[in-house]
């Protein structure tokens, strides 16, 4: 009988800590390949994976990885503007007119987007490069945020996020992931904050980033009106006016302009709107695009 | 003494003469005459057809008056198989210019490369065109190869009295309407019969229309008839002519 | 650019072909200066023998076609072109863009290569049909201030001229000056 209560009883507080095996597995904020993917029977999968998908040095390669975008994201005295396109192409094919390429990373409003307009606490993500990658790592990347906000009570950093995602991509690197993102947010620590993370494993801070195919053509435009002092309104319309100069410009981007800003009480959606009755707004009522003819 | 240098466009005989363009010359001198006039909005061709027979079949189209492009006209007196040459010569010679520039060939341009390879072509060409450069402009060409800008000019049968009847009623400044009456009123001078009809002439204007663009116009024989009819130069249908076979 | 070493930083990439029609060009050494020699010598010789001067979209047909011939034959020449120049009948100004694979584009501002990708969303921005020469001047000034900024490369800066109906003219143009990043 004795041996019976023994075996289950525990010490009373003893549920109230993780094991000690437990805590090592969470505190594993970098999984060592921990996900235990199963891997193709093949040599060098990573090599394996570039022949097959790598469509510039082949174009006849038998997958075609989804990838061109335009992403970008700048800090300015109002806390952080996040904006993209929506297209999802496949080599040459468009798969897709209506990708949500900003994802919310945290706990309180994974996924759904709320009715609300009042903002939503959390950071953003954005998405460039391979859609798969991207989502699954920036869910992933959701789960540790959780956790840690779990673990110590008050949201993560963006700079703890950003090196979460950071060393994950750095240990996967050289085994094909493809994806550059932004991670934004507002947080007490350090007030608005920004990080640009990409599957080389790079990790950088900044005000102003744009990744993606279109990048260039976003550049022009945020570089030469950016200014960190500018309006929440100023600051809203520039990023919608620089998505749209990549979107006109850039084959892999296009479809709607995804508009977020981030601040101290959350992020706002500001729509996800069709480019084409805002190119020809832009073009109609302040004469820009001047290459192209309205008329017929 | 011509004999032995007559042979040959590349002989000069002893006096510095060719003969063979002279020759040429003389062919022309014979044809039924084409003259052209300019005028401050357009420019008008007019020709004299030789009717040789009742018998030959009175082609409708036109004979003495030709297309080379869309905004040049030309009237050719001479020999007609030379003609014909010169004027596919002529017109792929304006498409080539098209092709290589995406514009219509300079009227000055056109006419600068019409004339002879070993045998003279024994036809002058009065030309009649537009172009942006210098507007509405009339040239003459002859076989020696020369070709010249003018305000009124004729080649053929008849084309001294014909340049001295220009000369004489020439007005700067003239519309095309009046250019055309001047036309036809040098032509029954100079054409053998005092009585016209459209059987015996061509007619062609190049113009512009009221907004702004280059047209050209062969004229039908109701049009033509219409305006002799309005100068008084008809011929009179029961009147029989002298010279016609009846 | 031969290899890794700049051979000459202030070289001329233009030729005036007549009064007022200038080309700009790039791309393979050699191929620029022979084809846009062989140009310069075709339109001038045009001028000789008609005694006027070809406009500006008749130089870019013919240079059009002269890349059109030379694509198929057995030595290609590689170069873009821009062709801008005044039409000396009309004065109306005009831009051509022409690549190495003769396509012909008339288009109110241009750029080849990498500069493309960093200035044509400026200049959809910021142009407009009626811009004045100062205007046109300070969008080039964020043009090159954008590439400086972004462009890996240190092209050593650039050589502007401007074309009315006076002429070709060479335009004085800070290169020095500093541009910051945000």
């Amino acid at each position: 009988m004795d041996k019976l209560v023994a075996q289950y009883s525990r010490p009373a507080h003893q549920n109230e800590f993780y094991s000690e095996q437990e805590q090592q597995d969470l505190n594993e904020s970098l999984p060592p390949l921990s996900l235990k993917f199963s891997m193709p029977p093949i040599d060098n999968s990573a090599s394996f994976l570039r022949a097959m998908t790598d469509d510039h040095s082949n174009p006849s390669c038998p997958i075609k990885i989804a990838h061109g975008t335009t992403t970008l994201a700048f800090r300015f005295q109002g806390g952080i503007i996040v904006c993209t396109d929506s297209r999802a192409t496949a080599g040459n094919w468009i798969a897709s007119q209506t990708v949500k390429k900003v994802i919310p990373v945290s706990r309180l409003s994974r996924g759904e987007d709320k009715p609300s307009n009042d903002p939503t606490p959390g950071l953003l993500g954005t998405m460039a490069g391979g859609a798969a990658d991207c989502q699954y790592w920036l869910r992933y990347l959701s789960q540790q945020c959780t956790l840690h906000e779990i673990r110590h009570k008050r949201r993560i950093t963006v700079a703890a996020a950003s090196k979460i995602l950071a060393n994950l991509t750095y240990a996967y690197k050289g085994y094909g992931l493809s994806m550059g993102t932004m991670l934004a947010g507002v947080t007490p620590q350090e007030g608005p904050a920004l990080y640009y993370i990409d599957s080389d494993g790079t990790r950088l801070p900044g005000n102003l980033f744009c990744v993606g195919s279109g990048q260039t053509f976003a550049y022009g435009v945020l570089d030469a009106n950016y200014k960190y002092e500018m309006s929440e309104q100023d600051a809203l319309a520039l990023g919608r006016r620089a998505i749209l100069a990549a979107m006109h410009r850039d084959a892999y981007s296009g479809g709607f302009i995804n508009l977020y800003h981030v601040k101290e009480e959350g992020w706002v959606h500001h729509g996800f709107d069709d480019m084409n009755p805002i190119f020809w707004k832009t073009k109609l009522d302040n004469g820009e695009f001047s290459n192209v003819t309205s008329e017929l | 003494m011509s004999r032995r240098y007559d042979s040959r466009t590349t002989i000069f005989s002893p006096e510095g003469r060719l003969y063979q363009v002279e020759y040429a010359l003389e062919a022309i001198s014979h044809a039924g005459t084409a003259l052209g006039i300019l005028a401050k909005d357009g420019i008008v061709l007019a020709a004299e057809r030789k009717v040789t027979s009742k018998l030959l079949e009175q082609d409708t189209s036109a004979e003495k008056l030709y297309t080379i492009n869309d905004n040049m006209i030309c009237a050719v007196a001479g020999m007609n198989a030379d003609a014909n040459i010169l004027i596919n010569y002529a017109r792929q010679n304006a498409q080539r210019y098209l092709l290589t520039y995406n514009e219509d060939i300079p009227a000055s341009s056109s006419c600068a490369d019409c004339h002879g390879g070993l045998r003279p072509f024994g036809v002058s060409f009065i030309y009649a065109g537009w172009d942006h450069l210098r507007q509405f402009q009339l040239y003459q060409s002859n076989p020696s190869g020369n070709y010249g800008g003018w305000k009124a000019t004729s080649v053929g049968a008849n084309n001294a009295s014909a340049q001295s009847l220009l000369k004489q009623d020439y007005k700067e400044d003239s519309t095309l309407q009046e250019a055309c009456a001047m036309a036809v009123k040098v032509l029954s001078k100079t054409m053998d019969s005092t009585k016209l009809s459209s059987e015996k002439i061509e007619f062609a204007t190049v113009g512009k229309t009221k907004d702004g663009k280059i047209y050209h116009h062969l004229w039908s024989a109701d049009e033509i008839d219409a305006l002799l009819r309005e100068q008084g130069l008809a011929k009179v249908d029961d009147e029989p002519e002298a010279g016609d076979i009846k | 650019m031969r290899g890794p070493t700049i051979i000459k930083a202030e070289d001329d990439k233009t030729r005036q072909l007549n009064k007022h029609t200038l080309m700009a060009f790039s791309g393979e050494a050699g191929d620029t200066v022979q084809f846009a020699e062989y140009v310069q010598a075709n339109v001038s010789l045009y001028t000789m023998r008609n005694d006027t001067e070809l406009s500006p979209a008749a130089v870019s047909s013919f240079v059009r076609g002269e890349l059109a011939r030379s694509l198929r034959s057995r030595s290609p020449y590689t170069v873009n072109l821009l062709l801008g120049g005044v039409d000396p009948v009309t004065q109306e100004p005009s831009l051509y863009w022409i690549d190495y694979l003769a396509s012909l584009a008339p288009v109110p501002y241009a750029a080849h290569g990498y500069a493309q990708y960093y200035c044509l969303s400026l200049l959809d921005k910021h142009h407009n049909p009626n811009i004045s020469l100062e205007e046109g001047m300070k969008l080039l000034e964020r043009c090159t201030d954008e590439l400086k900024r972004r462009l890996p490369i240190d092209y050593k800066g650039v050589l502007v001229k401007v074309i009315t109906k006076d002429g070709v003219k060479v335009m004085d143009f800070d290169n020095d000056r500093v541009v910051r990043s945000a």
